[in-house]
């Protein structure tokens, strides 16, 4: 008995006197700390890459959402109130329209088209205008009865309000249009209904070069597209659906005080590409 | 050196801080891309066309009716109730007042006449207006004689469809397709023809003989279909203008399947010999016939695409009945089709981006389409039976038979490339097998 403890003793003893190896030199206490702090580690590392995954998914959702409900996440729209149902404006200040003498009409060719009366836009008098917009505080009765007065009957809705600009360091001038864009694009969406059938869907991008008038109706809107001698016919039907959009959707509602922004939008893209994916 | 990299930094920071500042002062004009829309049908009001003298009224009123149905029937278009206009079309030379078609919310406006010429001959002219912009975005003029207006109503309806959409139409063409009628037992199948829009079905052959797989030549005067009249079925060649009918060849075993070449010169067909059958392609010029499939398995429905290099044909050689391409002198022969199920009649479209298929799964059999190269498999119905798919020539709507689950016969259906706008196209009793003609010249 005693010979087998002191044995166990001397193997001990043995043990003991065996020059440390570096693992366990600390003992096991040493271990565990070091276990923990790694599985710790472990842990944080992981519930940090699984949060930013979580945050990058909800990313890649909100944006078709975005992009169908552009009005839910537009700061115009979101303060605006809810556009009035518009009557349907008869009398609109059309300029009296003379019956235009058409041309004759091609054995199955399309007819050139009528020489159609100029709309008689009042002149801008832009430099009133930025005039105007410089002492836009002092004198912003003034210039609300400038615009009354350029644009007899149509009023530009009061209520319309920007809300906080909150996009920062994308540079000055797109932070500063960025609503203006959204607000005008949730106005114009809605009446845009593109052809989606062409086999190079490159063909569907039109550009407009579109001006407003102050009171938000549409003073010109050209396109390369539709003045093409010899259009592609998806290009020129392209066209026409992004031409009737645009007049369609008038007047557009923003905000008279920041004009000067919104008086030319050029280009205005319809570009239909992302709506043929799907 | 020094004084030249400050001045160098200098010019550096010069130019960031005027980078920074350019966009603030000019106030550059406002740049909006508008990338999603509202696709919904283009609602357009077609008034029915003015008579340059009264006896006309009745061919004004009927035209107009024809291209409203047409365009209704695409599913692309809106067409306003003519109960709703507020104003109506008194001269169409003059613009209208767009105001009162802005009530009606009509995008566009069709505003035609028809009258009869000295000579006897109908003339049929209209312009399409955009109402919003106020522009006229076509004139055209048609004269035939009075007993074709229907022609002519599809042809406007064809130039108004294609204005719009930028696509050609498909109105002014016709179905050819198999009529069937009488009890199960003895289902009599005659060859018909029709409209595309179900008018003016005429039967070809009287139901004699079995008929199937009826096909368009690309000039539309010719059908070739397969046969049982001796026994053994054949394919035959039909003559519109003449009448006349022909044995395609004369081959010692049964020939099913053909499909004309785009040029209208060749047939691609298959031959059945002990059991296996084989594709070939016979020139109708000279009556050459060219072997290009050898494979002992089943190899059938070839069908050509639309620049006439390849052919997609069907073959069970992997074990199932698979989609396969090659090139039209049989080399390269490759499967495409990956999917599940079995997959078979392949159809090239005219367009040439895209090839429809009858899916087999279990019992069902669907229409799908997939790219030229076996990708982007997509079903564009979900029935019980729908089968034997056909283009329009523009590449955007197609045919096929439907069968519902518990009923003996079929009927023709038609669907739009995207699985939109299911309709039934009517036809005199139970019909299968349709095939679409090319836009009629």
């Amino acid at each position: 008995m005693s010979k087998s403890q002191s044995q166990t003793r001397s193997a001990k003893r043995g043990f003991a006197q065996r020059p440390p190896r570096p693992t366990t030199a600390r003992g096991p206490r040493a271990g565990l700390a070091v276990s923990l702090l790694l599985h710790a580690a472990l842990i944080s590392a992981t519930y940090l890459t699984w949060s930013r995954m979580v945050n990058g998914s909800e990313v890649s959702h909100a944006v078709p959402v975005d992009l169908i409900t552009v009005t839910r996440v537009t700061n115009i729209a979101a303060m605006a109130p809810p556009p009035p149902p518009t009557p349907p404006k008869i009398e609109v200040p059309v300029p009296q329209m003379e019956a235009p003498a058409l041309p004759q009409f091609n054995d199955v060719e399309p007819a050139p088209e009528p020489p159609m009366p100029q709309f008689k836009i009042q002149p801008e008098k832009k430099a009133e205008q930025q005039n105007a917009e410089t002492k836009q505080k002092q004198n912003s009765q003034d210039f609300a009865a400038l615009l009354n007065k350029l644009t007899a009957p149509a009023k530009t809705p009061p209520n319309v309000k920007v809300g906080p600009r909150t996009i920062q360091g994308i540079g000055a001038a797109n932070a500063m249009t960025a609503d203006l864009a959204d607000a005008l694009k949730s106005q114009i969406y809605q009446c845009w209904s593109p052809p989606v059938g062409a086999p190079n869907a490159n063909d569907l991008v039109v550009d407009f070069d579109l001006r407003l008038n102050p009171d938000g109706t549409v003073a010109a809107a050209s396109s390369p597209a539709l003045s093409n001698a010899n259009p592609n016919p998806y290009n020129r039907a392209a066209a026409s659906a992004g031409e009737a959009a645009i007049f369609k959707c008038q007047p557009y509602k923003l905000p008279a005080d920041r004009y000067s922004q919104w008086s030319e939008i050029n280009p205005l893209r319809f570009d239909p590409r992302q709506m043929m994916n799907q | 050196m020094s004084l030249e990299n400050g001045m160098r930094k200098l010019l550096i920071i010069c130019a960031l801080f005027l980078a920074a500042l350019a966009p603030l002062p000019t106030a550059a004009a406002l740049q909006v891309d508008v990338t999603q829309g509202n696709i919904k049908p283009i609602p357009i009001a077609i008034p029915d066309l003015l008579a340059g003298d009264p006896s006309q009224a009745q061919t004004g009123a009927n035209i107009a009716q024809v291209v409203r149905a047409d365009l209704q029937r695409s599913g692309l278009f809106n067409t306003i109730d003519p109960k709703a206009f507020v104003d109506h079309i008194t001269n169409i030379n003059t613009a209208p007042n767009f105001a009162n078609w802005r009530v009606i919310n009509a995008q566009g406006l069709v505003a035609g006449e028809v009258s009869l010429q000295p000579d006897g001959r109908l003339k049929v002219e209209f312009r399409l207006w955009d109402v919003y912009s106020e522009n006229q975005m076509l004139g055209q003029q048609f004269f035939t004689q009075p007993e074709n207006w229907r022609r002519v109503a599809h042809m406007v309806s064809d130039a108004i469809y294609s204005r719009i959409t930028g696509e050609s139409g498909y109105f002014d063409t016709r179905i050819v397709f198999i009529s069937e009628s009488g009890p199960a037992i003895k289902r009599i199948k005659r060859l018909a023809v029709m409209d595309e829009d179900g008018a003016n079905p005429i039967f070809l052959t009287r139901g004699d003989y079995l008929v199937l797989t009826p096909r368009f030549n690309p000039t539309a005067q010719m059908i070739a279909y397969m046969s049982y009249i001796a026994t053994k079925p054949h394919i035959y060649l039909f003559d519109l203008e003449t009448g006349k009918q022909e044995e395609l060849g004369n081959f010692p075993n049964m020939t099913f399947s053909p499909r004309f070449s785009p040029d209208g010169n060749r047939v691609a067909l298959a031959l059945e010999t002990a059991g296996n059958s084989d594709i070939y392609v016979m020139d109708l010029r000279t009556r050459a016939v060219q072997r290009l499939t050898t494979d002992p398995a089943i190899d059938s429905a070839p069908s050509f695409s639309p620049d006439g290099r390849q052919i997609a044909f069907e073959s069970d050689r992997g074990g199932s009945k698979q989609i396969y391409v090659m090139n039209v002198d049989g080399s390269n022969q490759h499967r495409i089709s990956f999917g599940a199920g079995q997959n078979g009649t392949p159809v090239w479209s005219p367009r040439g981006d895209l090839i429809a298929f009858t899916k087999e799964q279990g019992a069902h059999f669907t229409i799908g389409v997939m790219r030229t190269d076996g990708s982007g498999e997509r079903m564009i119905t979900n029935a019980y039976h729908d089968e034997g798919p056909t283009w329009a020539p523009n590449g955007r709507v197609l045919m096929f038979s439907r069968e519902a689950q518990n009923s003996r016969g079929s009927q023709i259906w038609s669907v739009d490339v995207t699985g939109r706008n299911e309709q039934r196209v009517m036809t005199p009793g139970d019909a299968s097998d349709p095939a679409w003609s090319p836009l009629i010249q």
